[in-house]
């Protein structure tokens, strides 16, 4: 059986999405955490001097969408074809892009690890995304009709969304109220009985 | 056969990684080179509101990497197995990073910022390079190839060979000291499946 071994910071943050495969898919893994205090003395031991890593049978797999997108095609929840798994790629990517890296900014100011007025920034950069993208995924929501970003059901994707958007409603739940659908598909993902377990027991985090 | 049209800006940027596989594959495309009053009336077609977006017969694909790895996967260009395909994977996000870094000085060479372009040259620009580059050039020792895979040439060859291409012309001095780097882009831009478009393409500074 194949040894897994999920390093990363012991937050949620890019490596939730390959834990929850990983509970999802019922396949045991390692889920090795390294504070941030630890990880400059390892971070010349990585590929690419970041986090999350998969060692699979020791060989190391850098880069959260790489390590999900492998895990999930091995198991089947990737797309049910190539031109599913292609259009949950891009959904992931605009996320990625669009909403996550264009917030950092405001995310770093609002937990005091970043320059910047976190309220100035909430109104210049978090709002404003919000205002553009949300609905954005609200409507790939609406166009698949199962509940999931994939028509053919749940994929690596409905897990790093719903991660994300928990972060986001934990940070400032006021704006993301009006998401309806975005919050309900968070829900819908949670209540998936093969994550139960692991959500019943995992840490709970800010992010 | 399958229509593909192509859209992007006229421009290498994120679409030339999709244009190389096609003329690498050899399968006829249309190349929809956009922008201005062409672009805003396009725009809110496209799922997020940019570009590139592919169109294959008439299903509409966006997300260069998305593209890029899905007209890849059919051609032969993305790994020889699935743990290839994800180092590939890894190696292409880690462009994405890379780009995010530089996007500071980006943004002055375009036109966005009013930031002192020779200051961000020495405090964004050439550390980003000092710190990624050396990355790529361990990846590239390691394949053996002369390709980022040890099984050869692959779409994330093209998008770096592009990407060094627009670095080399913001930063020569900087790139020339990256050997590996500069050789690999050369290896890929002297594929034969490559040379009549490369012939024939418009030269551009993205």
């Amino acid at each position: 059986m194949v040894q897994y071994k999920l390093i990363y910071y012991p937050v949620r943050g890019l490596a939730e999405t390959t834990r929850l495969i990983l509970h999802y898919a019922n396949v045991p893994y390692e889920d090795k955490h390294i504070s941030f205090e630890e990880w400059p003395n390892m971070k010349t031991t990585t590929p690419f001097g970041q986090l999350p890593i998969l060692e699979v049978d020791g060989k190391p797999l850098a880069q959260s969408f790489a390590i999900a997108r492998f895990l999930a095609k091995k198991h089947g929840f990737a797309g049910k074809d190539d031109w599913e798994s292609a259009q949950l790629d891009a959904i992931a990517d605009f996320m990625k892009e669009d909403i996550t890296t264009e917030c950092r900014s405001y995310f770093m100011a609002r937990m005091s690890c970043g320059e910047g007025d976190k309220d100035e920034l909430h109104n210049t950069v978090f709002k404003t995304s919000m205002e553009k993208n949300m609905p954005v995924l609200e409507k790939l929501l609406k166009e698949s009709g199962s509940g999931f970003f994939a028509k053919s059901g749940v994929s690596w994707v409905d897990f790093y969304i719903a991660s994300f958007i928990e972060t986001f409603e934990r940070l400032i739940p006021s704006v993301m109220s009006v998401y309806k659908d975005l919050l309900k598909h968070k829900e819908t993902v949670y209540a998936l009985p093969q994550l139960k377990k692991y959500l019943e027991s995992r840490p709970k985090t800010q992010f | 056969m399958v229509q593909y049209k192509l859209s992007y800006f006229p421009v290498r940027g994120l679409g030339e990684v999709s244009r190389f596989i096609f003329h690498y594959a050899n399968i006829p495309f249309e190349d929809n080179r956009i922008g201005g009053d062409d672009w805003q009336k396009y725009k809110s077609e496209t799922p997020f509101g940019q570009m590139p977006v592919l169109e294959a017969d008439g299903k509409v694909l966006a997300q260069s990497f998305a593209i890029a790895r899905y007209l890849a996967r059919k051609h032969g260009l993305a790994g020889k197995d699935d743990w290839e395909s994800a180092q590939l994977d890894s190696i292409a996000d880690l462009l994405k990073d890379f780009n995010t870094e530089l996007r500071p000085y980006f943004g002055i060479i375009m036109g966005h910022s009013k930031d002192n372009k020779d200051e961000v040259y020495k405090t964004v620009f050439k550390p980003t390079l000092e710190k990624n580059l050396p990355i790529l050039e361990k990846l590239l020792k390691d394949s053996g190839s002369g390709f980022f895979a040890k099984s050869g040439v692959s779409w994330v060859d093209f998008h770096v060979a592009s990407y060094i291409e627009t670095l080399e012309g913001l930063g020569p001095d900087v790139v020339a000291n990256y050997k590996e780097i500069t050789k690999h882009k050369a290896k890929v831009y002297a594929l034969p499946q490559l040379k009549k478009y490369l012939d024939s393409r418009p030269k551009t500074q993205f």
